[in-house]
């Protein structure tokens, strides 16, 4: 009893900090307007007799009172009724009362005419209001104090049916046995099992990067457009990171050189080189890979700690150098270089749609050589050097040979990335090439799942794609970002798809996932 | 008599600390020859100046004759040799059929432009490779086990899998680093019999370093003593059981030579 009271206690007090720093940096109104948005409900309106803000704020801290009763009743799992409600309740209750102190307390300093948002600045009238229903604020503390500990019981009680009832439990075996049942046809395994099956899928997806692009629209072909070259550099740096295990601070610098190339050798201005973009597409790639090839020299021998600051640092000259006083008549200076030329074939200039086929078929192309390379003697070298350089010498590895293989490649793959980028942008600047590049790349690859394929892109869709669709979360995206990873790496350390090994002993077993993929 | 491995002199400093000194050996073709002595007194050390990782200030290693001086780790094994670790150092998150894949690494040839392209030669070499894999996973008795995690699998699979990791390049000398530290009897008497297999069935050569006296014995045509860095014995089983400054080294003087 007496643990189960502190257990209470204490996620009472953990969910009371967590709704308390979400109204001290503003975040409950940006969510209640958010959930007003989705519900789309007028501002005028009413519902259930509050303006439809307060309702959508009301739903808000409602949902994490319902949280704090689940989250109550799954801990106590095999408890009887009245203890989980008991719990619920003292859990709701301080809750309850964190939240109704920092209520009434911000109400009436609001009251009185103090302005928090000096010191606080997302702490605005308004947002207190808000948090106190519009009402005054003692009547305002004891709502959410009532609220609070109401919606955790019925979060607990709700909860408590569903576990005892095994709802989820029922529906996932009746999902189960379906699925099962639809495998067993003869037919259906026969043709999962076949070739044939991941042709079919990988049509289907053919299809779906065919035709999207016609239908999005020029903003979602532009984010989709981003996304697709994060991909690009992901891949890159996941054979440099995610195989190789060669933690490179500085991949920026490839990109940037692949981006200067294009730039510099088809924009009118600095030096009147106006050349066909299909001749620079291969020269951005080739520059990138010798300096790739040059980099590896200084830091063969340097293993993790010092070749990521030894990175990071090259990084950083590259950027600098291309907005330095001294190198203006050749990069443009800090100002950059504008009008870089597209891609042209045959007269017919690329459009918005047919620029994201191109990123899409490099992608591709990014992919099949990935696999590849995985698949064969060199993959299982660089796998072999991440896990242990020493050993993987003493197998007749040379080391220097398959660093320099790793550094090129990715960084073909970057400048690759960079003369998609600039050419798109029809510009590039030193600010296009900062750190933050580089660490948004190294997150792509580690949130979705270090030497993954599937895993960088959806690590590109996280970290590229979905501050686009979160748009209105704009202010809370480092916040967002850094609770994801967090989260990310406690939930799933191998990230959201994590690489899964090929099976070699049994290759053809039956019922073996790993080989059809 | 074939020489496989003979060294001539080696030494090797570490500052003013002579690790390995002045050791003279040879290891014949087709034995199993051991290298004892106490904690530290320079076993490791020797197999990483035999290996390449260390180079010796004097001396020359002969492999069949032909010096392994100056060359990489990677290039010693080129030439026929494999080791395992005291410390089992598998690639730990690679299947057990790909670190055994990456002990073939030095007998395949397929370039990085070959593996893109997939030329008719490579996916042959990789099929032919897979098939070695195996037949090596059946011949260290892990046959079911390929496709799991090499840090998932027990203690035992784990040397043993290190062993057909090493073999997995054909190599003409097997060096093991205390293949038994942390096995019970019976598994050291498997071990035993497991070393004789790789002689009597592969024909390779090994060079033993042990600590289990017992398992020594057993097993060695030949043993070599170092203490200190210095080679204080050789010989046979026997003699080496019998040797008056090899009962010194392990065990200490008798007290009544101190108290003369």
């Amino acid at each position: 009893m007496k643990t189960q009271l502190k257990s209470s206690l204490n996620a009472g007090i953990t969910f009371g900090i967590v709704s308390l720093f979400l109204y001290l940096i503003g975040f409950t109104t940006t969510a209640s307007q958010i959930i007003q948005n989705l519900l789309k409900l007028k501002p005028a309106s009413t519902v259930l007799g509050m303006d439809s803000l307060t309702f959508s704020f009301a739903l808000f801290i409602g949902l994490i009172g319902l949280w704090a009763g689940v989250n109550q009743a799954r801990s106590q799992k095999g408890q009887p009724f009245g203890t989980v409600l008991l719990s619920a309740v003292l859990t709701g209750l301080v809750h309850g009362l964190i939240v109704a102190l920092a209520a009434y307390i911000t109400g009436s300093l609001n009251a009185s005419g103090v302005k928090m948002n000096t010191y606080l600045s997302q702490l605005l009238p308004a947002s207190v209001k808000l948090f106190l229903f519009n009402q005054t604020p003692v009547l305002g503390a004891l709502s959410q104090l009532a609220f609070l500990t109401l919606t955790a019981l019925v979060g607990a009680a709700v909860t408590y049916g569903l576990m005892v009832s095994n709802v989820f439990g029922k529906l996932a075996d009746a999902w189960r046995s379906m699925w099962k049942q639809v495998n067993a046809v003869p037919a259906i395994a026969k043709f999962r099992a076949s070739p044939y099956f991941s042709y079919v899928m990988y049509s289907l997806l053919l299809l779906v990067m065919v035709f999207v692009p016609l239908r999005a629209g020029q903003y979602w072909n532009y984010t989709l457009g981003t996304v697709g070259i994060y991909v690009l550099l992901g891949l890159g740096l996941n054979i440099v990171v995610g195989l190789a295990g060669l933690l490179n601070l500085g991949y920026v610098a490839f990109f940037a050189i692949g981006a200067y190339t294009v730039a510099l050798l088809t924009s009118p201005a600095p030096h009147g080189l106006v050349w066909n973009f299909w001749l620079v597409l291969p020269l951005g790639i080739l520059a990138a890979t010798l300096v790739g090839v040059l980099l590896v020299v200084p830091v063969l021998r340097m293993r993790g700690d010092y070749l990521a600051i030894v990175t990071l640092g090259f990084g950083e000259i590259i950027r600098i150098l291309s907005k330095s006083d001294a190198l203006t008549w050749l990069t443009g200076g800090p100002k950059g270089v504008n009008n870089v030329g597209g891609p042209v074939l045959f007269g017919w200039v690329f459009d918005d749609v047919s620029y994201l086929y191109l990123i899409f078929l490099s992608v591709l192309l990014a992919i099949f050589v990935t696999r590849r390379l995985q698949n064969s003697r060199v993959g299982r070298a660089w796998e072999s050097m991440r896990e242990d350089e020493t050993v993987s010498r003493a197998m007749g590895i040379n080391i220097l040979k398959h660093k320099v293989l790793a550094f090129a490649i990715g960084a073909a793959f970057a400048g690759l990335g960079g003369v998609l980028f600039a050419a798109r942008n029809q510009f590039t600047g030193p600010e296009d090439h900062n750190m933050m590049v580089s660490i948004n790349v190294l997150s792509a690859v580690i949130v979705g799942g270090m030497g993954s394929i599937p895993g960088v892109i959806a690590g590109a869709f996280v970290l590229k794609g979905l501050p686009e669709i979160l748009r209105e979360l704009e202010n809370y995206r480092v916040l967002a970002f850094a609770t994801l990873l967090v989260v990310m790496m406690l939930v799933r350390p191998a990230g959201i798809l994590p690489a899964s090994r090929r099976k070699f002993e049994h290759e053809n077993a039956p019922g073996n996932e790993g080989s059809k993929q | 008599m074939i020489v496989a491995l003979e060294t001539r002199g080696v030494v090797k400093q570490f500052g003013g600390l002579v690790a390995v000194n002045n050791v003279d050996l040879v290891v014949p073709e087709n034995s199993i020859f051991s290298v004892i002595g106490p904690n530290g007194a320079g076993k490791t050390t020797f197999y990483n100046c035999i290996t390449g990782f260390y180079t010796p200030e004097k001396g020359d290693v002969l492999f069949y004759g032909e010096s392994l001086l100056g060359l990489s780790p990677d290039q010693i094994t080129y030439h026929g040799i494999a080791r395992t670790y005291q410390n089992i150092r598998l690639f730990s998150t690679m299947s057990a059929i790909e670190n055994i894949m990456v002990g073939e690494h030095s007998r395949l040839n397929a370039s990085w432009a070959e593996a893109i392209i997939r030329t008719p030669r490579m996916v042959k070499e990789e099929k032919a490779a897979v098939e070695e894999a195996r037949r090596l996973l059946n011949f260290v008795g892990l046959a079911g086990l390929g496709d799991q995690a090499a840090r998932n699998l027990p203690y035992g699979a784990q040397r043993r899998l290190e062993i057909a990791r090493a073999l997995a390049s054909k190599p003409k000398l097997l060096l093991l680093d205390e293949p038994t530290a942390g096995m019970n009897p019976n598994e050291t008497a498997e071990m035993v019999a497991f070393v004789h297999r790789l002689r009597d069935e592969l024909g390779i050569s090994i060079l033993l370093i042990e600590h289990d006296m017992r398992m020594v014995m057993g097993v060695s045509d030949r043993i070599a003593v170092l203490d200190y860095g210095e080679k204080i014995a050789e010989g046979s089983p026997t003699e080496i059981q019998n040797n008056p400054r090899v009962i010194e080294a392990y065990l200490g003087k008798p007290m009544s030579e101190y108290e003369a």
